[in-house]
């Protein structure tokens, strides 16, 4: 029973196999939960096609594609503090995992760039702000809008929560033993990367409709 | 309960609300969750019985209108997310699953503390919205008036129950996990006693709907708060939209919900009629169809919501084919008990009428089930009825049932079986009393929802009001001798049923990590016709001690 | 390190996916943009998933089989008769 956090199982390898599935299931149901609001927009894609489209195009194309490369990198770091923990590299684990955290951060102030320049627009119908849109149909136009910032920011939402579990992870890291830290490093890699795919999925839903 | 006898026990390892509070034990979150549901369910209880007492004369007298509507409210969110979903899973399932499967803990015992905790914080949240005024909208929050006309709390209690949802996410995670990783040597998945199975579907439920309804209430909440017109026709939004959602998970909830109870019922029947289950795999396998065929039928609660009829013919079919797995298990669990000996303790007792009585249920959904006979029920007291007969008549009275039978597992005492009959008698007499003239009710039109209504209706209301006093005082004894058997009941042997399972190999009360040594499985379950085995037919209850 | 050059080439696939359905929503194909876009978000995910958080093993690989599968379910039955 040592070196297990859980008094259930009989050695360290029989634990991570279960910790491994249990941060499987949980991003099947995170996969649930997006594929829920997805669906929402689906629909009201497959019925106003021409206005979202139209709409569409008032999104900032070029912040969105940085931000997606940005995601994509932060992905990629964060494969490699899982490659570097591996290796038991605990020093380079660390910057690899401040490297993530910290494009993880690029991409919520570009996000937020995104949202103060749409709020200026008058393209942002939330909290009661006036909805100004110049094109046709500025109904389903408003209904895109409602729905590029509900889905933007829940997504962004689970971006901070990633960030600060990873934060809280590296402020804790001296106290925590060798396979904590391997096993930490793991689960909140698969976290950061489902992630990262609910924003590759998002991304042309949102942003790339017929321009 | 003296601190002597409990020694080596469970609950000897400390007391005080430290122990409690921040235990890891499966077997003491069980009880964390044992008594806060409790609470839940006689809140929830008392809601209804102000509702029945409403019911009983035409006018509208006791509450008014919006009264009313907050009562409804409340009587379903209560029951319906702080009771009946965490009910078997978190008190019996918490205490049992490590037993059954011979580990000893669950696969992640602080993960199972933290969802307790969840659940405390996320009921207390959504009742605050009583205390500030309540909700009207029903426990459905349609759209658009959970959203833009609602006058209540809905806020709040949506996000109350959005909370609760992850306390169930975490407890279907864990059984899963556990389920998977930690089986004792020789516990192949075929070995398995049903309440394991049952309780795999139903975290497999919990996992892949809850987060639907979160998603579902998110957006009621965004459009609530931040004003992100989802469902408002009126920003180009769609009010159906919330509902496709929302059944989504709230269809599989009822499954969730039955699952469990199926499961205890599977356990208590063989124990007594001394023969193993009836076609143990058909079971097995139907547990896990119940909860696949589950999520295929959420459109036939929205018959009459303006989906298009041929979602509404697809939902109707696919709903007839839900009942066949049911089906398979009543069948079974009949054949069961023939040719067995069979003897009437309260856990059979409360077993017997949960056959009859989701049967009966389960042959009213096959009315709602056909598209052209919902369009005259939907909204009406026959859907009442109907859920109710599963809901109370099936799932509470397994929660019974499962209560009483490992009882003397979870508390090393035995408590009064007279008084365990008498309950269980009157539970169901009050029972049928209560909900049976809501079938006619719903038949001839009375709508649901309402407090008012003609004067012809009420000789059945006054019938279904008399029977909601009969199974209140069937439910509220319980609370007496099972609370008094902790204090005067007759110390429990290991095995008092001689039932088959791994967790009655262990004391009564169990020991702080369940087992001594840990088991080794060899056998089937419910095993009761192997010869040379000690499950003798014995009874703590007769004359004839057999030892 | 072999492994820092599966994760690099990983890396590149992916920024290359992401210019090319940049790329291609500059084409006007109709209803098939949409499904071209979504076709290479489906490979960006299934990169991510094998290269990025090895789903390696058969359970976990159902899990996700069984996630995709009850999307399936959720989209399909919603638009019945739309």
């Amino acid at each position: 029973m040592s070196g297990t956090e859980s008094v259930a199982f009989d050695t360290p390898q029989r634990e991570q196999r279960a910790d491994t599935l249990a941060m499987w299931v949980f991003i099947g149901s995170e996969a649930m939960l997006f594929g829920g609001i997805f669906l929402v927009f689906l629909i009201a894609h497959i019925d106003s096609g021409t206005a979202f489209a139209a709409a569409s195009k008032h999104l900032s194309l070029p912040l969105g594609t940085f931000n997606t490369a940005v995601l994509i990198t932060s992905s990629f770091t964060m494969a490699l503090a899982h490659t570097l923990a591996l290796q038991r590299r605990w020093r380079a684990t660390v910057w690899a995992l401040a490297a993530t955290s910290l494009l993880g951060i690029c991409f919520l102030v570009v996000k937020g760039i995104e949202y103060s320049r749409e709020i200026s627009e008058g393209l942002a119908p939330v909290l009661g702000l006036q909805f100004r849109y110049a094109g046709p149909d500025p109904k389903h136009a408003e209904f895109f809008f409602g729905l590029y910032f509900a889905m933007t920011s829940l997504h962004a939402l689970h971006l901070i929560g990633g960030i600060i579990v990873i934060a809280g992870m590296i402020a804790l890291w001296r106290t925590a033993n060798p396979d904590n830290r391997l096993h930490r490093v793991e689960a909140i890699g698969l976290y950061w990367h489902f992630v990262d795919v609910v924003w590759v999925f998002m991304f042309p839903v949102l942003y790339l409709i017929n321009r | 309960m003296t601190n002597a006898a409990m020694q080596g026990t469970y609950l000897g390892e400390g007391s005080g609300p430290r122990a409690w509070l921040l235990t890891t034990d499966h077997k003491r979150v069980a009880w964390l969750y044992l008594i806060s549901l409790t609470g839940f369910f006689f809140l929830g209880g008392a809601m209804a019985v102000l509702m029945r007492i409403e019911l009983a004369t035409p006018a509208g007298d006791l509450v008014s209108d919006d009264g009313y509507n907050r009562l409804f409210s409340l009587h379903g969110i209560i029951m319906v997310w702080f009771f009946l979903v965490p009910s078997i899973p978190a008190t019996l399932g918490n205490f049992l699953l490590p037993l059954m499967i011979g580990a000893r803990d669950l696969a992640f015992p602080r993960l199972n503390l933290a969802s307790w905790y969840v659940f405390i914080f996320g009921s207390l949240f959504a009742l605050f919205s009583v205390v500030a005024g309540g909700v009207d909208t029903g426990w459905t929050f349609y759209t658009p008036l959970s959203t833009l006309y609602a006058n209540g709390w809905v806020s709040t209690a949506a996000f109350g129950v959005f909370i609760v949802g992850f306390s169930t996410i975490m407890t279907g995670i864990n059984f899963i996990v556990t389920v998977h990783t930690l089986r004792a040597p020789g516990l192949t998945w075929f070995r398995l006693p049903i309440f394991v199975w049952t309780l795999y579907a139903t975290s497999l439920v919990m996992v892949l709907a809850t987060p639907v309804l979160a998603a579902s209430l998110i957006l009621i909440v965004l459009e609530r708060v931040f004003g992100i017109g989802i469902f408002n026709p009126d920003l180009g939004g769609a009010p159906l939209l919330f509902q496709h959602l929302f059944w989504f998970y709230s269809h599989p909830a009822v499954y969730i919900m039955i699952l469990p109870g199926m499961g205890v019922v599977s356990e208590v029947l063989p124990c007594f009629s001394r023969r193993p289950l009836f076609g143990y795999k058909a079971v097995a396998i139907s547990s896990m169809a119940i909860a696949v065929f589950g999520f295929l039928v959420w459109g036939h609660h929205m018959f009459v919501s303006g989906q298009s009829a041929y979602a509404g013919v697809v939902f109707s079919f696919l709903s007839f084919c839900v009942a066949i797995p049911s089906a398979i298990k009543v069948f079974n669990w009949s054949l069961t008990l023939r040719k067995g000996e069979i003897s009437f303790e309260t856990p059979m007792l409360y077993a017997l009428f949960f056959l009859a009585l989701f049967t009966f249920g389960g042959l009213a959904g096959l009315f709602l089930a056909a598209l052209a006979v919902d369009v005259h029920l939907h909204d009406t007291y026959f859907v009442i009825a109907h859920f109710h007969y599963i809901m109370v008549g099936g799932m509470v009275t397994a929660y019974m049932a499962g209560l009483h039978f490992w009882w003397p597992k979870m508390t090393g005492r035995m408590y009064s079986e007279t008084a365990g009959r008498i309950a269980a008698t009157v539970t169901f007499v009050g029972f049928n009393l209560t909900f049976f003239p809501q079938y006619m009710l719903g038949f001839n039109g009375m709508p649901r929802r309402y407090h008012t209504y003609p004067p012809e209706f009420q000789f059945w209301h006054v019938l279904s009001s008399a029977g909601a006093v009969v199974l209140a005082v069937g439910y509220l004894m319980p609370l007496f001798y099972l609370g008094l058997s902790l204090f005067r009941g007759a110390r429990a042997p290991d095995n008092p049923w001689h039932a088959t399972g791994l967790e009655w190999q262990t004391s009564s009360p169990p020991p702080p990590h369940n087992f001594k040594t840990m088991p080794v499985v060899t056998r089937p379950a419910y095993a009761y016709d192997m010869k040379g085995l000690e499950h003798e037919r014995f009874s703590p209850y007769r004359e004839e001690a057999a030892e | 390190m072999s492994e820092l050059r599966k994760l690099t080439f990983g890396y590149l696939g992916l920024l290359a996916l992401l210019a090319l359905t940049v790329a291609s929503s500059f084409f006007d194909l109709g209803g098939f943009n949409v499904a071209l876009n979504l076709a290479i978000a489906a490979v960006k995910a299934a990169l991510i998933a094998m290269m990025f958080m090895h789903l390696t093993g058969t359970l976990p690989r159902l899990v996700v089989a069984a996630a995709g599968l009850w999307l399936v379910l959720l989209f399909g039955l919603t638009l019945i008769g739309r």
